[in-house]
């Protein structure tokens, strides 16, 4: 008795056995590396808010298989990047990985990515020389320098008659580049660019740059690419010293994506006049933006509006969860389904990437103008 | 004394033996990098009494001399090797002019200011050092672009290093420092002309902070001025302190233990650096002779 | 006035300003140095730890909870924040610093208030996050325009708060009993001792006086920081090198070059470019320690052999 219980026992045992590897082996592993500490845990923290709601929405799974993340803190530093990478690459062997934020680290990562075939999905990075640089395994979802910066100088010469501008920008990589971006552009369209101003992160008070530049004559526009944290204190600075329209000047602040949704109610009166390029737009009435919205809200609280980096990260994640609906279920065929993607809808637009792995369809970028209740006014430029 | 060479070259052989990780072997580096960081400051701070807030900008000073050599002008890196050390010492010896006029803090903020001004001409000076934009593709010293060798070069050259200051500091040189870091005014009335032996170990500590930075750029492949920011003079600092400041095994192993305990501490996420913050302060407090007062304590108990 | 009159001018009262803050911030610095002869790296964090206390009781309690008007709002958050940096100075004071006095060395001190400014900026990260909270006093709001130049009621408090600060520390120093004692052991603490006057006491005083001016120097900072953990490590550096360049421990000096380190700032900004303010700045802190390392207004200190 005992014996035929035991054999049946041991049966059993086999026969689930298998079943239980089964269900381990479909797996999807995720590799995440983002700032999580140090100042950059600005992008770090708010990334991460966008990844766990996307995994809680995926939970049941995609295809059979299971997206699994682990995240690494690459401080925004090419030397932890490059440590965390060799990490997450051991460790835990990756199929695609999520990341960086910053310029620097990112540059730093692809190589070893690229060299060890994992997929590179970038959603944070502004640098041309990512996607410039021949990597077959990366792709950005983040519009570029050039992608952020030419309409802007385009639609200033054009649209707004600007003739002179002020350039404004944090001395990093992606401020440089951005700033180098409207300037080309702008110069070679018959503009002039009056002078280019660059801070540092650690500058708080933008009361002697504005008074600067109302001493620089009749300025027309004014492109800014900094955190909205500085561009808050700045814009306040540029109306005090009358310099914009919020102040009772005639400049117009001009910004690209990196302003979130917002940023005009902490500025005030300052961010009235304000035109800037929008990728994610809480209020856009598309569904794929309400449902991720609502989601949101419902996760973090009520009062909580998500950020264009809160989107860029969930809708990494939701083209991994894709390209496994599509069929991918390792390193290569993940980045064969990437290549081959066209128009596939996220909260931040569409996505077609390119051959050299940017995301070229930038329909949903649109520019808004700060009405004086501090809404914005869709533009149709 | 010989068995403890012994000791440190079997460690370095096998270590990467160990860890035969790209990831654990990159650590390995990274901290034998730390260990000459540690040695040229303890050089500066322990042996002679100097309070050096700044070396931070010979490392850089290192890192961006031999990269702009090798990469925009082409040389080859063993001759440039060389133009970075001294670069770094020449650098040594300017705020060694500084040293010989002031005193305890005052210097601690001169070389302080020392840093800043080096890292902001990093970040400015765009036309030679790209600032911020950074400098890209870096590869490691020709011959040793695998990982494995380029550890065994860089603890070689640490090792080789331990063993020279080592001598230094039981030469009559050594005394010397020491007197000027227990007290400049007797030492001075018994004839030691202090400027000259401060310039030398400010000059000395630099050109080995300079050295180590020669090899820093290969390793990470990208070079950007923010590697260099003050807070890495604060954690080079912690090293040699936690380790055991004025001893030679201190600062290694204030290195040791300053490199791994992040990576190790990697698990614990978010807080790893309030983690990092407690340890320091404890040991701090607790154990002003830094580690090395562990192994001190351990040999003078009764067999 | 013309425009450059108007311009000069303008950068001149900017530069005031920001004179002002960094030495609502140096203060503290430098009456910890000149009593007890030891760097404080954690004293940005203090400061930072009143912005935030200030940012909540202005902005969450004085208003929602107790219904007062936003000015006042803010003056009281101005108090609480002076409150709570004496508060952490003697936490820190009582952990960190007493049991490292008697030692009698410079670095491990240091090392420590390191070891503390990393807990602190990494508690408030884990307690805050990094995204920038938007503090905005009622002052902040108003601009105050004289012809051509303009200001904001914030910086009027700021250099109001300054002023007032500045003198009750110096007539605290110079007038009353306490005072005396703590500037009789800052020139020497063993005779003071011998003298009845009880140098731990005095020391600890002197520390949470200096972090109550760091508490209270982060309530008008917030308004004008963009309001992170790291906020205080902006300043920090530059309020390291105030202090030498006014000369440690003295409170003329550390005013004389607040002020001008701010007006050389606007300046800089006008002239060079914002992004060389760090460069200008050390230089000039390296220059003043070649040709007058005891600071602006020298005090001769003689070291005893």
């Amino acid at each position: 008795m005992k014996r035929t219980f035991r054999f049946f026992a041991v049966a059993a045992a086999c026969a689930i056995a298998p079943l239980h590897v089964t269900a381990q082996d479909k797996v999807i592993r995720v590799g995440v590396l983002m700032p999580i500490s140090g100042p950059a845990s600005y992008f770090g923290v708010m990334g991460k808010e966008g990844i766990d709601l996307a995994l809680e929405q995926l939970k049941a799974g995609v295809n059979g298989y299971r997206l699994q993340v682990q995240y690494e803190d690459s401080a925004c530093s090419p030397l932890q990047a490059t440590n965390t990478v060799k990490r997450v690459l051991e460790q835990f062997k990756p199929h695609v990985v999520i990341g960086e934020e910053c310029s620097d680290a990112s540059l730093a990562i692809a190589p070893i990515l690229d060299q060890a075939k994992v997929p590179m999905l970038n959603a944070g990075s502004v640098t041309m020389k990512l996607t410039e640089s021949g990597y077959k395994y990366v792709f950005r979802i983040f519009p570029n320098a050039e992608q952020q910066s030419i309409p802007l100088a385009k639609n200033a010469y054009d649209k707004l008659n600007a003739r002179t501008a002020v350039i404004l920008y944090e001395k990093t990589n992606a401020g440089n580049d951005n700033a180098e971006g409207f300037e080309k552009l702008f110069i070679a369209a018959g503009g002039k660019v009056l002078a280019k101003i660059d801070f540092g992160r650690d500058v708080n008070d933008f009361t002697p740059i504005a008074t600067r530049i109302a001493s620089l004559g009749k300025v027309d526009v004014l492109p800014t690419f900094a955190l909205e944290g500085q561009q808050v204190r700045l814009a306040q600075a540029l109306a005090q010293a009358k310099v914009v329209r919020g102040g009772g000047g005639n400049a117009i602040q001009m910004g690209s994506i990196w302003l979130p949704y917002g940023f005009d109610q902490k500025a005030g009166q300052a961010a009235e006049g304000y035109i800037r390029i929008v990728q994610f737009d809480p209020t856009e009435k598309r569904k794929a933006v309400q449902d991720f919205v609502a989601a949101f809200r419902a996760k973090y609280g009520a009062d909580k509006v998500p950020t264009h980096i809160n989107a860029h990260a969930y809708d990494a994640v939701m083209l991994v969860a894709e390209a496994v609906r599509r069929g991918a279920t390792d390193q290569e065929s993940i980045r064969d389904r990437f290549s081959k993607m066209k128009d596939v809808e996220v909260t931040t637009g569409r996505i077609t990437f390119d051959p050299k792995g940017q995301n070229s369809d930038l329909s949903v970028i649109h520019f808004v103008e700060t009405q004086k209740d501090l809404s914005w006014k869709g533009l149709s430029w | 004394m010989k068995l403890r060479i012994a000791v440190a070259v079997l460690v370095i052989a096998l270590a990467p033996l160990l860890l035969q990780t790209p990831y654990w072997r990159g650590i390995l580096i990274v901290c034998a990098m730390n260990v000459l960081l540690a040695l040229s400051l303890n050089l500066v701070i322990g042996y002679t009494g100097q309070l050096n807030l700044g070396q931070s900008a010979f490392f850089a000073i290192g890192a961006y001399v031999s990269t702009i050599l090798t990469k925009t002008y082409g040389w080859n890196f063993w001759l440039a090797v060389p133009v970075a050390i001294a670069a770094a010492g020449v650098l040594g010896l300017a705020l060694a002019a500084f040293a010989v006029r002031l005193r305890g803090h005052y210097l601690a903020i001169a070389s302080l200011g020392f840093a800043v001004i080096t890292y902001q001409v990093l970040i400015n000076w765009e036309r030679v050092t790209e600032g911020v934009r950074g400098i890209y593709g870096i590869l490691p010293p020709p011959g040793f672009r695998d990982q494995l060798a380029l550890f065994y070069l860089v603890a070689g050259i640490a090792l080789v290093v331990y063993l020279v200051l080592g001598n230094l500091v039981r030469s009559p040189i050594g005394e010397t420092l020491r007197a000027i870091r227990e007290d400049e005014v007797s030492a001075a009335s018994l004839g030691i002309n202090a400027a000259r032996w401060k310039a030398f170990a400010f000059g000395v500590g630099a050109a080995i902070a300079g050295l180590a930075g020669c090899f820093y750029p290969g390793f990470v492949g990208t070079l950007v001025p923010e590697a260099f920011n003050i807070v890495e003079s604060f954690t080079m600092m912690a090293m040699v302190i936690v380790g055991g400041m004025g001893t030679m095994i201190g600062p290694v192993i204030g290195a040791v233990v300053l490199t791994f305990l992040p990576e190790l501490l990697r698990s614990v996420g978010e807080l790893r650096l309030l983690v990092y913050g407690v340890a320091l302060t404890l040991v701090v407090l607790f154990m002003p002779g830094g580690l090395v007062q562990i192994g001190a304590a351990l040999r003078r108990k009764p067999a | 006035m013309t425009d450059i009159a108007a311009l000069v001018a303008q950068q001149a009262i900017n530069g005031l300003y920001l004179g002002c803050l960094y030495v609502m911030v140096a203060l503290g610095l430098t009456l910890i140095y000149g009593v007890l002869n030891q760097i404080n790296f954690a004293h940005a964090d203090f400061v930072t730890v009143g912005a935030f206390a200030a940012f909540f009781v202005a902005t969450r309690f004085a208003t929602k909870a107790l219904g007062l008007a936003d000015t006042t709002g803010y003056l009281v958050s101005i108090v609480v924040a002076f409150g709570v940096g004496a508060i952490l100075g003697a936490l820190v004071n009582a952990a960190v610093f007493a049991p490292l006095r008697e030692r009698g060395d410079e670095l491990r001190p240091l090392i420590a208030t390191i070891g503390v400014s990393v807990l602190l900026e990494n508690g408030q990260l884990a307690l805050f996050g990094p995204i920038p909270y938007q503090f905005d006093s009622p002052f902040t709001r108003e601009t105050i325009r004289i012809g051509r130049i303009f200001f904001t009621q914030q910086s009027v408090v700021v250099v109001l708060v300054a002023a007032v600060s500045v003198a009750a520390l110096y007539a605290f120093l110079r007038l009353t009993f306490l005072g005396k004692a703590l500037r009789a052991v800052s020139q020497d603490r063993e005779t003071a001792g011998l003298m009845g006057i009880n140098p731990s006491l005095l020391i600890a005083l002197t520390i949470v006086i200096s972090s109550a001016l760091a508490g209270m120097a982060g309530a008008l900072l917030g308004p004008v920081l963009v309001l992170t953990p790291f906020a205080g490590a902006s300043v920090i550096v530059k309020a390291f090198a105030i202090v030498i360049i006014g000369g440690f421990g003295n409170l003329e000096g550390t005013i004389l070059a607040g002020i001008l380190v701010g007006v050389i700032e606007a300046f800089t900004v006008q002239y060079l470019g914002s992004g060389v303010i760090d460069l200008v700045v050390f230089v000039l802190l390296l220059v003043m320690l070649a040709i007058r390392p005891t600071g602006l207004v020298a005090e001769r200190k003689e070291e005893n052999v």
